[in-house]
């Protein structure tokens, strides 16, 4: 069920609309994060910003020449990751399992980890229009963290702990890491499926590339676009089985199991499937594995993946609430929209 | 200070006239140790290659050896006749020479506009000019600025990205969109045409090893292979060949298409759908136009190359105009730095002159007050340079406006009468 409605009358922060969740303490669930931004110095518009002026200047490559382009436009993209880190790093002095605690982080870290995968690209293809591909998808995770995710952690409790970490918080992080891996190999496989396939049918249709807009070989494209759908069918393996371990260990007394037919975890479960039969298929016939069904196969994965993650932002899910729930004083009952991918 | 070139080029001379006056890097080098010695005071760099030969003569002082006599030395150098040079060389002094060579480095005067190959000629020739022995100044600045010039073309137009001949466009433009590397693909020749040994040449460049020739005739096959390094196949193992092929050149020059879908099919499925690059360069075809629509194939026509040639020679044409701009603007860049440089001697006798009385004011100054302290002192010379910069600053100023147009003779005759700067 959506629940996102615009009221501005309704714990309005200034900066959004949205009304706000049960269980977010009357609060919008990024409003404490706002305020610490601003006492950082860094603020998410910063480095979204620069990002928008990178990306920018790769859509101005289609347009005309320039010699300084190419370094203003690294040099924008790496100013935004400077910020971007400092903000994470912020992050970590505000909540102490924080960059890697709640939906929020998660969406940010991979944001961040995008564009570390697209500098590095630069560095190698410098004409590649890598950009065009994954700017889009950062500044779609940066709005999803900023608008619509949820700040509060999955698991309130202080990572550092006389004697090290517990099984929960051990199990939780490897949660978190898989998922967050799974969300940035199958966003490089969709970024690799739309660029295999344009180049694709611009090679069939025998047409020489377009000004500007040049584009890595079918090849290296295919080898990322399979590469990206088993790392995420491995990352997202391990994501469901630490996710059901923690589901067991994790839970409070008293406080039942989260289901398995929980909308969140059932999405991932499709996820998984669709993943797990389209690599056995490409394992016992190998012409599966050719050209542009593996592209394909990273667009339908990322559509996926995309619908877990939408259900996770705005469906009512159990997913994550259980143990972070009693510990939230004003909600015990309901579990608040987006609590956890 | 003077620049001038005296050369042949494929757009004047002919091929065995252009034969008769290149030099090879040994010949080069001695050539340019013998102008120094018969000439004072100038220094060269030759320009040898298939479709140019070219000497660059650089003065510092006074104007250098005329037209002539650069004529007369490259004729006596390889004994030809003068009179029979003159007629296929041209002659270009100062601003003339200065574009010329921009136009040259930036291959705006090769054979195919935009061919890169050109730059590092260019540059091989300057530095083999240059190696073990001080250059002089002038010629340094022009092919560091020929060099500039070059780079920024390439970066601010799209010129060299243009090919304009098939087996290029089939390689750049479309090989290389397919494949990642070329060492470990295979590389499948039907028939034994010019047009294939071409696009092998380019291929070679990216790096293949592995080229099998299929030919009606085993022995121009056996002869194809071994120039390439490659093996020979009869013809009756064409398909064999093709189910293990990556890329396919073919230019069998066969009546009818030698490879039809029926035929394919079967390759296709022992082939596991994996990427087939063809260039069909024959014509009639010898592929069914039908199997470039089949997975993982991409098969390119001469029609269909030759379109795209088209397209980048209209392409290219309109970059033309910019890089011709951006050499007119390297060229007055350059004219006037070299035209400033023959000032330097004016205003350093005129900085010189000034620099004297400044000295013995303040020497008087000193003198006439002894209670003033270090601080003070440093305070009044340095108030005093001031002055003397302020005051040279304009005819300074006017020195370097009249040199964008040329040596400003007059103004510097002015300057010496009126400030009676003597050498």
């Amino acid at each position: 069920m959506p629940l996102l409605t615009p009221n501005p009358s309704a714990c309005y922060n200034g900066m959004t609309g949205w009304e706000c969740q049960p269980g977010s303490g009357g609060r919008f669930p990024g409003a404490q994060g706002w305020n610490t931004e601003m006492l950082s110095g860094v603020t998410i518009f910063c480095f979204a910003a620069s990002y928008i002026v990178a990306l920018i200047l790769e859509i101005s490559r289609l347009l005309f020449r320039s010699g300084v382009r190419g370094a203003i436009m690294l040099g924008f993209a790496a100013a935004g990751l400077f910020a971007h880190s400092i903000y994470l790093c912020h992050r970590t002095t505000l909540s102490p399992a924080a960059p890697l605690s709640s939906m929020r982080d998660l969406l940010l870290v991979a944001a961040w980890l995008l564009v570390v995968a697209y500098l590095y690209l630069m560095h190698y293809h410098p004409r590649a229009a890598f950009g065009l591909f994954l700017l889009p998808l950062v500044l779609a995770l940066i709005g999803a963290a900023a608008w619509f995710a949820n700040s509060r952690p999955f698991s309130p409790e202080p990572v550092a702990r006389i004697g090290g970490l517990s099984a929960a918080q051990i199990w939780g992080l490897i949660h978190f890491l898989s998922i967050l891996l799974t969300l940035v190999a199958v966003l490089m496989g969709f970024a690799a499926g739309l660029m295999y396939l344009h180049q694709a049918s611009r090679l069939k249709r025998k047409l020489p590339p377009l000004r500007g807009f040049w584009l890595p070989s079918l090849e290296w494209l295919q080898r990322v676009n399979g590469r990206a759908v088993v790392v995420a069918l491995i990352m997202l393996g391990i994501g469901l089985l630490s996710g059901s371990i923690l589901n067991r260990i994790a839970t409070p007394p008293g406080a039942g199991r989260m289901p398995w037919h929980d909308p969140l975890v059932l999405s991932t479960l499709v996820t998984f499937l669709s993943l797990l039969v389209a690599v056995t298929f490409a394992a016992l016939y190998h012409p599966a594995r050719q050209g542009r069904k593996v592209a394909y196969l990273t667009v339908v994965t990322f559509l996926f993946l995309m619908l877990a993650l939408a259900v996770g932002l705005f469906m009512r899910t159990q997913h994550g609430s259980a143990r972070a729930a009693d510990r939230v004083q004003s909600d015990t009952a309901a579990a608040p929209r987006g609590a956890t991918p | 200070m003077r620049l001038q070139v005296v050369g042949c080029s494929h757009h004047i001379a002919p091929i065995d006239f252009r034969e008769r006056l290149a030099f090879s890097a040994e010949q080069a080098r001695t050539a340019l140790e013998r102008l120094q010695s018969e000439v004072p005071n100038v220094d060269g760099v030759l320009l040898s290659t298939c479709n140019r030969v070219e000497l660059y003569v650089g003065s510092e002082a006074g104007e250098g050896p005329s037209g002539e006599e650069i004529i007369a030395f490259l004729a006596r150098f390889h004994g030809l006749d003068p009179r029979e040079l003159r007629e296929h060389l041209y002659h270009y002094v100062d601003a003339e020479a200065v574009r010329h060579l921009f136009e040259v480095s930036s291959s705006l005067d090769s054979m195919v506009v935009g061919e890169p190959q050109i730059l590092a000629q260019v540059k091989q020739a300057y530095q083999s000019a240059t190696d073990g022995r001080a250059a002089s100044p002038l010629i340094h600045c022009a092919f560091q600025a020929a060099l500039k010039t070059a780079r920024r073309i390439a970066t601010e137009t799209s010129l060299q990205q243009r090919r304009v001949s098939i087996p290029s466009v089939a390689v750049a433009d479309f090989a290389q969109r397919i494949f990642e590397r070329f060492d470990d693909k295979k590389t499948l020749v039907i028939g034994a045409g010019e047009m294939a040994e071409e696009t092998l040449r380019y291929l070679r460049d990216e790096g293949i090893r592995e080229v099998t020739v299929v030919n009606r005739s085993y022995d121009r096959a056996l002869a194809l292979a071994q120039r390439w390094q490659g093996r020979a196949l009869p013809w009756e193992q064409l398909f064999e060949a093709l189910a293990v092929a990556d890329l396919v050149i073919s230019t069998s020059g066969a009546a009818e298409p030698i490879v039809r879908m029926e035929q394919f099919l079967p390759v296709e499925a022992r082939r596991e759908q994996r990427t087939l690059f063809i260039l069909d360069l024959a014509v009639p075809r010898d592929f069914e136009a039908t199997i470039g629509a089949r997975p993982g194939v991409f098969l390119y026509s001469i029609d269909d190359l030759r379109a795209v040639c088209e397209s980048n020679r209209k392409a290219r044409d309109q970059e033309l105009p910019a890089a011709r701009r951006i050499i007119q603007q390297e060229t007055d860049r350059l004219m006037a730095d070299l035209h400033l440089r023959a000032t330097g001697p004016i205003i350093r006798r005129l900085q010189q002159g000034w620099e004297k009385p400044k000295e013995e004011e303040l020497r008087r100054l000193f003198n006439k007050l002894p209670e003033l302290d270090d601080r003070a002192r440093d305070e009044i010379r340095q108030s005093y340079s001031r002055l003397l910069n302020k005051l040279l600053h304009p005819p300074l100023e006017s020195l370097r406006d009249e040199s964008r147009h040329g040596i400003p003779h007059s103004l510097l005759d002015a300057l010496a009468r009126l400030f009676q700067l003597k050498d």
